[in-house]
């Protein structure tokens, strides 16, 4: 089959790539982008391994064909640091040692970061229900959990901090 | 293949930070210019006669046989060894029956197609009360039963009055690593070289070595970033001899890395055990014997896990308990499913299901409580259980583990209470190796065993800056391999900490010792200012013991549905090397007990055909199906130099029994088997 051209934003940079059409955004990202970071633990799409987020709303890139992502912003976990400075959820996973084998990690902080934007300061149990399509088997969650918790905490300080600055200025 | 985005793909350490930016090295993320994908050809039967083969590469190409290496190997004299492809019969569902080879996975993938195999199927072998019942699953053989034993003396029945016999089933389970498993092989013409997801490279290139007939300086394997494996990636498995030989054959590189389909189907399941247990009781509860047998369902091929687990079960029937007299048999038998291997706990989560529900079950027959009971068969001092296992003294820490846990204030509270004791016995002998390195100012480390999610690299920092005062951030451990460690054994039965973190004091301590002879005394100036390269093998025998205790209670809903209301622990860790790694275990580990109980089975029809397809349907649990866990641990230091015990497996032997006892409480349903299904307890 004939590729088709296409053309998305990923990570702030515009791209133009020739794909097959039917190959998975997922694949794309990983082989054609070299971003693997991205990862992909099954075929049933159950384990939210690879989520990105897909003009800003987390989605498993294993269900979405790369030619779907024509005309779209991607965000990947190589996007979310900015000048080698870490998001705070990054941070916050980091401190709270919300990973283990680090497999889960990259999607497991991509979905958070879209629970983050919706709800900014999640209960426990919201927290949960949010992750019930991305699988870790290494920590129990509960490190995560408590990761997802510490970010929301210092996403605010953060706030504060911008907003601190901006009466100042 | 275009690339926006470059990275160093160089760095062999490990690093925690690398995985919350991206940056991993997992072994999918190899890419190597020119490299050949592969797929494999797979068995849609559980049992049949191959007619014919069409296309790709198959037995007539590569007749190797596999290799026994990793945990649980054994070369036994009537052993079935697994042929790398299919020969003759197919015996699995998802057997490697070809393999095809195309410059991306896509178009692999398309070729498969282009393999036609000619089936005739056969009635498949698929329980064990089949396999005891039906003639061999393949031929020579006089039955299909591969390993058979007895552990502990023929004893005469006590004349107790208490008598009591019960049938348990521990169902098998995938391992389920989030991570697959995977390999890209490359050859030069005169070293293969392997990069591979692995819970120890020195099994990888020992099985390579053999199955291919490479000498040792012919293969270098290398460990990938390795995203979890839980037992399932310590041995041999066909598809890393197929790339292998394919990268030599066609002068590329060779990459394959597992679907999730193919990771429920053909890697490894771990339980898959029946015991048959009879105790014999005084009325005080002093338990006075225990008969029983123990069979393992080991799937269609031998040589190791599934042919050693029976004995290793039977061995471990007593549990921490002081029981005078035991006779267990120890039976594993072949089925047309794909073969049993390790995973977490490995034999001793199901021996220690046996003895727990018997314990709760005498304690219902007496009624009197439970915990009582195990306090009264615990030992004050050490013993040699009859089934030949060393058991330190088991009666004080379980005295703490009942005020640690607070059971008498919760047992008045809530009748849905369990309550589990247990020892894990890790995997101490044979030992480990290490080798440290010195030069430019800076300290390289390489373990025998490997990390797949277990943070070695922040014991090692700590040992050596112990031993050797160096501060912790020029100290880095690397990845396994064996181009830079020449042997090795591997991570797994609980041993890191324990037996890595002695090779690697092992190895500073001489280091230090060359230090004094080079410079006259020793200073950290001087080791840095130097170059020093020591290898050990540091040997272990005996055994040692981790004794842990777990509390559960729980709800169920109308439907039948178990809500785990509470889920604590305490157990001996030894020394904490670092306490936060501790917590991180034993909270994954628990996670993974309540898997087992509640949720995880590799189920399979009558004709041999896997029901649970998917990584949900084999039940990995998500976030909402997990509590928060309450952990305490003890610290008591074992006799090795730095204190460590065995840990990683305690959780996957403590929950299920705990959690096991507070359904069959709240339920009212004597529970005899994991996973508890609301059928169970309606
Ligand atoms: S790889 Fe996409 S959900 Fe598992
Ligand atoms: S950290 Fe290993 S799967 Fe989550």
């Amino acid at each position: 089959m004939e590729n088709v051209k296409i053309r998305s934003r990923v990570n702030g940079k515009d791209i133009e790539s020739e794909v097959e059409p039917r190959k998975l955004l997922v694949h794309y990202i990983r082989e054609d982008l070299g971003l693997t970071g991205t990862h992909v633990g099954c075929d049933t799409s159950n384990c939210g391994a690879c989520t990105v987020l897909v003009d800003g709303k987390a989605v498993k890139s294993c269900t979405m064909l790369a030619v779907q992502a024509n005309g779209r912003e991607i965000t990947t976990i190589e996007g979310l640091s900015r000048q080698g400075k870490l998001h705070p959820i990054q941070e916050a996973f980091l401190e709270k040692h919300g990973l283990q084998c680090g497999y889960c990690t990259s999607g497991m902080i991509m979905t958070s970061f879209w629970l983050l934007r919706k709800n900014r300061n999640p209960t426990e149990e919201e927290i949960r229900k949010n992750l019930s399509g991305n699988l870790c088997r290494c920590t129990g969650y509960q490190s995560i959990v408590d990761s997802i918790t510490y970010a929301s905490k210092l996403m605010k300080a953060d706030e504060t901090e911008k907003e601190g600055i901006m009466v100042e200025q | 293949m275009s690339s926006y985005f470059t990275r160093a793909k160089d760095d062999l350490a490990y690093n925690e930070r690398v995985f919350v930016e991206g940056r991993g090295h997992f072994v999918d993320d190899i890419i190597k210019p020119g490299a050949l994908h592969m797929s494999i050809v797979r068995s849609p039967y559980a049992r049949a006669k191959i007619l014919s083969i069409k296309g790709g590469m198959s037995s007539k190409d590569l007749g190797a046989r596999m290799a026994s290496v990793g945990e649980g190997a054994m070369e036994g004299k009537n052993s079935v060894i697994q042929p790398v492809f299919a020969t003759g019969y197919v015996n699995y569902v998802g057997e490697a029956v070809a393999a095809v080879f195309a410059d991306d996975r896509y178009k692999s993938e398309d070729l498969l197609d282009s393999v036609e195999v000619e089936y005739e199927p056969v009635k498949p072998v698929v329980s064990i009360e089949d396999a005891l019942s039906s003639p061999p699953i393949h031929q020579g053989l006089k039955s299909n039963i591969i390993s058979e034993g007895w552990r502990g003396k023929e004893f005469p029945d006590p004349a107790s009055p208490i008598v009591l016999e019960d049938v348990f089933m521990n169902r098998r389970i995938a391992t389920n690593p989030i991570e697959p498993r995977g390999i890209v092989a490359d050859y030069d013409g005169k070293v293969l070289s392997v990069w591979i997801s692995t819970q120890s490279v020195h099994s990888i290139k020992e099985g390579l070595c053999e199955a291919l007939g490479l000498g040792p300086d012919a293969v270098r394997v290398m460990q990938a970033d390795t995203g979890g494996a839980f037992g399932s990636k310590g041995g041999l498995y066909p598809e890393y001899v197929i790339a292998s030989f394919a990268a030599m054959k066609y002068r590329r590189p060779v990459k394959w890395i597992e679907t999730r389909m193919e990771h429920l189907s053909s890697t490894s399941h771990g339980r898959g055990a029946k015991g048959i247990v009879k105790i014999f009781a005084e009325r005080s509860g002093k338990i006075t014997g225990l008969k029983g047998e123990v069979i393992v369902d080991a799937g269609a091929y031998g040589a190791g896990m599934g042919e050693f687990a029976s004995r290793f079960i039977a061995t471990m029937m007593t549990g921490p308990y002081m029981i005078e007299n035991a006779h267990v048999k120890s039976t594993s038998v072949l089925t047309n499913k794909v073969t049993l291997g390790p995973y977490r706990g490995a034999g001793r989560p199901e021996a220690s299901f046996f003895i727990e529900r018997m314990v709760d079950k005498l304690a219902d027959e007496l009624k009197v409580d439970p915990v009582d009971l195990r306090i009264l068969n615990s030992s004050e001092s050490k013993f040699r259980s009859p089934l030949g296992m060393e058991i330190d003294a088991a009666k004080p820490f379980l005295d703490q583990a009942v005020k640690e846990l607070d059971y008498r204030r919760k047992a008045k509270s809530t009748h849905n209470i369990g309550f589990s004791f247990f020892v894990l016995v890790p995997a101490f002998a044979p030992g480990e190796t290490a080798r440290v390195k010195v030069d430019g100012g800076k300290v390289s480390v390489w373990l025998g065993g490997n990390s797949h999610g277990q943070a070695h690299e922040v014991f090692v920092r700590k040992l050596v800056n112990e031993e050797l005062g160096v501060p912790e951030n020029l100290i880095t451990l690397y990845r396994g391999d064996t181009g830079m460690l020449k042997d090795g054994v591997g991570s797994w039965g609980s041993r890191s900490a324990m037996v890595g973190g002695a090779a690697v004091i092992s190895a500073c301590r001489k280091m230090k010792e060359e230090v004094i002879t080079k410079f006259g005394k020793y200073s950290v100036q001087s080791l840095l200012s130097g170059a020093f390269d020591v290898y050990v093998n540091e040997e272990q025998k005996g055994s040692l013991n981790s004794f842990g205790a777990n509390l559960a209670t729980v709800d169920i809903g109308k439907l039948g549905s178990v809500k785990v209301r509470e889920c604590a622990a305490y157990y001996d860790v030894g020394r904490a090397l670092n306490m936060d790694m501790v917590i991180g275990q034993i909270q994954g580990g628990m996670a993974q007990g309540i898997g087992q109980t509640l949720h995880e089975e590799m189920a399979f029809n009558e004709d041999g055909q896997l029901l649970t397809a998917s990584i949900s349907d084999a039940g990995v649990p998500l976030a909402e199906d997990i509590p928060n866990f309450e952990v305490k641990v003890a610290q008591n230091p074992s006799r090795l130099p730095h204190g460590a015990k065995g840990l990683g497996e305690s959780p996957t032997i403590g929950v299920p029994t705990a959690l096991a006892r507070a359904i069959e409480k709240a339920s009212g349903k004597r529970i005899r088997e994991t996973p508890i299904r609301p059928e169970h307890i309606l």
